[in-house]
């Protein structure tokens, strides 16, 4: 349901939105002024906690994955991902080239299906005066949503491949994968790939025609995300921070992400080196970018986007960026899986015993950490889960605390639009994040 | 490819909503009698990825429940015209709008199928839970007798 209600008197407002629309979940806005001062800026995430940790407690090793994937149907590959790194790293298995391979394949597939979803569903109705991308049909920008429906079908259909369906994966297993694709639909997959990169290219056209759209705002904060040396992270690397640098201590991950609860909100909120810090595609970027291909590069600098970017309304763009190198970085892993020729390999055997893992991967909305301890026979007895939409919370807050004054003079209509379009750049995944709150019932 | 789609869509959490699902299912336990280019599908609530879906197909039957006014459990068949005219009052349910446009689209990405045929059922209750009304509940057989004559007359 969306409730808005906007009520003006010549100093007084309040801006209400229940929920912000076109992002996943649900979240309020509240701000409100008295003789032009503003008494309240919140950001409010208003959604039940799931409890999947209590759900792990008591699983089987090999029941942890399929059970996480089901965190979120837009990062259900990340979240396997995470969920298989940490079950691995506590029953130290080691897993082979190729499959390491296949799953950078399977995390650019999901990169790309959700960043395009985010930019052509989500974010650009807002740069074409829009409410939603179906109005664009029979307009002169027709062909850039058949363009978008296009490249998202591709990203599906690469996860089809890869992973066995398009959401909540099926070949990926504890030590490898349950089946593997041919060097023939391999081809044919790197054919397709080839073909998306022409028509990713008029996609960043047709934006930076409307990015002037995309409002000017700058606030610096602390960019999280992870780093590794030749590689633009996103299946492993050291958890790496724009202000205190790397810190290669994975399992004391803790240390950086403090989550924290605040009143306003069913989701925790995280905060490192400062009151908040920022997760993201643009937090890769500002991190990573000199790791990008020359493809992707040409997209950020067509943008004139260059670390560190503190404008979070440029999120959407860097997620072009990565669209563009997870195409580039994708051709490349088939290239070298075919040169190697495809195995049919069957997954490492596993031994149950006790263990404390932690597995950290790049997620399209941010950085992911599952934390698992396993007894004896393998079963979970304590698990976490830190994801990427909870640590952004806080700062979503602090930009609505720093933009609604710079705003104040706009219509009132304006200000609803531009904080509505601040949470949407965030791409914010509300639900996977209200999975976690400690109650006192007093 | 297969020729023939069978996409049953609605929300099994929202009552009546879900008798798409269910007669799909009940379909889908008796795919033996079908013929082998028949792929029945659980489309879920629609949305984007029946676009998708739908550029599989050349022939492809729809099954979800269709607010047409008519007794709760009553079938009927639309085509693609007959719910875009106002005169035939039709609602889908819960996904109407979105269902419309995903199909607008799918026009204009030159991917409808040849034939598409909408098998709507009427619901009593579209509100939050899970179970079908006692209406619907009783005549789920013979609604999938209707349903097994609609996929013989696409498959002549």
């Amino acid at each position: 349901m969306v409730e808005r209600s906007v009520v003006s008197m010549s100093k007084d407002f309040s801006l209400h939105v229940e929920h912000v629309t076109r992002v996943e979940g649900h979240g309020n806005i509240q701000v409100n002024v008295k003789n032009g001062e503003i008494e309240k800026v919140e950001w409010r995430v208003v959604e039940a906690p799931r409890f999947f940790e209590a759900m792990l407690r008591g699983q089987n090793y090999n029941e942890l994955r399929p059970i996480t994937s089901r965190i979120c149907g837009i990062c259900s590959i990340g979240h396997s991902l995470a969920s298989l790194k940490a079950t691995e790293d506590a029953l130290g298995v080691h897993i082979t080239e190729q499959t390491a391979i296949l799953r950078r394949l399977a995390i650019n597939a999901e990169n790309m299906q959700s960043h395009i979803l985010h930019i052509g569903y989500l974010a650009a109705p807002d740069l074409f005066g829009v409410g939603s991308v179906f109005p664009l049909i029979g307009t002169k920008h027709t062909d850039v949503v058949l363009t978008i429906v296009k490249l998202h079908r591709l990203a599906n259909e690469m996860s089809d491949l890869i992973c066995g369906r398009t959401i909540h994966p099926i070949r990926l297993v504890v030590g490898g994968f349950s089946m593997v694709p041919t060097e023939k639909q391999l081809l044919h997959l790197r054919q397709r790939l080839e073909e998306a990169r022409a028509i990713t290219r008029t996609v960043a056209e047709v934006l930076h025609g409307v990015a002037d759209k995309l409002p000017n705002f700058t606030r610096e904060t602390e960019y999280i995300a992870l780093s590794i040396d030749d590689e633009y992270a996103l299946y492993q690397g050291d958890i790496n921070s724009t202000d205190t640098g790397k810190h290669p201590e994975y399992k004391n991950y803790q240390s950086i992400m403090n989550e924290y609860v605040v009143q306003q909100s069913t989701a925790k909120y995280a905060k490192h080196a400062r009151d908040s810090y920022m997760v993201g595609a643009l937090a890769r970027f500002n991190l990573n970018s000199k790791e990008l291909h020359p493809a992707a590069k040409e997209v950020a600098a067509m943008f004139g986007l260059k670390p560190i970017n503190t404008n979070p309304f440029m999120n959407t763009i860097a997620q072009l960026v990565e669209f563009a190198h997870n195409i580039e970085d994708s051709l490349h892993w088939i290239d070298v899986l075919l040169e190697n020729g495809m195995k049919d390999e069957k997954p490492v055997k596993v031994k149950p015993k006790a263990g404390h893992g932690v597995g950290i991967v790049e997620v399209p909305r941010g950085i992911l950490v599952h934390d698992y301890t396993l007894n004896s026979k393998g079963y979970c007895t304590k698990a976490n889960c830190v994801i990427p939409t909870n640590q952004n919370h806080a700062n979503i807050q602090k930009d609505m605390e720093k933009l609604v004054p710079e705003i104040l003079d706009k219509p009132e209509k304006e200000i609803e639009l531009t904080l509505e379009m601040l949470v949407r750049a965030y791409d914010p995944c509300i639900s996977c994040s209200t999975h976690y709150l400690d109650v006192t019932f007093v | 490819m297969k020729k023939i789609g069978i996409i049953g869509i609605g929300n099994p959490l929202r009552k009546d909503d879900g008798v798409g699902i269910i007669l799909l299912k009940r379909l889908q336990q008796r795919k033996k009698e079908f013929p082998k280019n028949l792929e029945f599908i659980d489309g879920g609530t629609g949305g984007m990825n029946v676009l998708h879906l739908l550029a599989r197909f050349k022939m492809v039957l729809i099954v979800d429940a269709v607010d047409f006014h008519g007794q709760p459990g009553e079938a009927r068949s639309f085509t693609l015209k007959d719910i875009q005219s106002k005169k035939a009052q039709v609602q889908l349910s819960t996904h109407e709008s979105d269902f419309l446009n995903v199909l607008r689209l799918s026009k204009k990405l030159k991917e409808l199928p040849q034939t598409l045929v909408i098998f709507g059922v009427q619901p009593r209750d579209i509100s939050h839970g899970m179970g079908l009304s006692k209406e619907i509940e009783l005549v789920l057989d013979d609604l999938c007798i209707k349903l097994q004559k609609e996929i013989q007359t696409l498959v002549k």
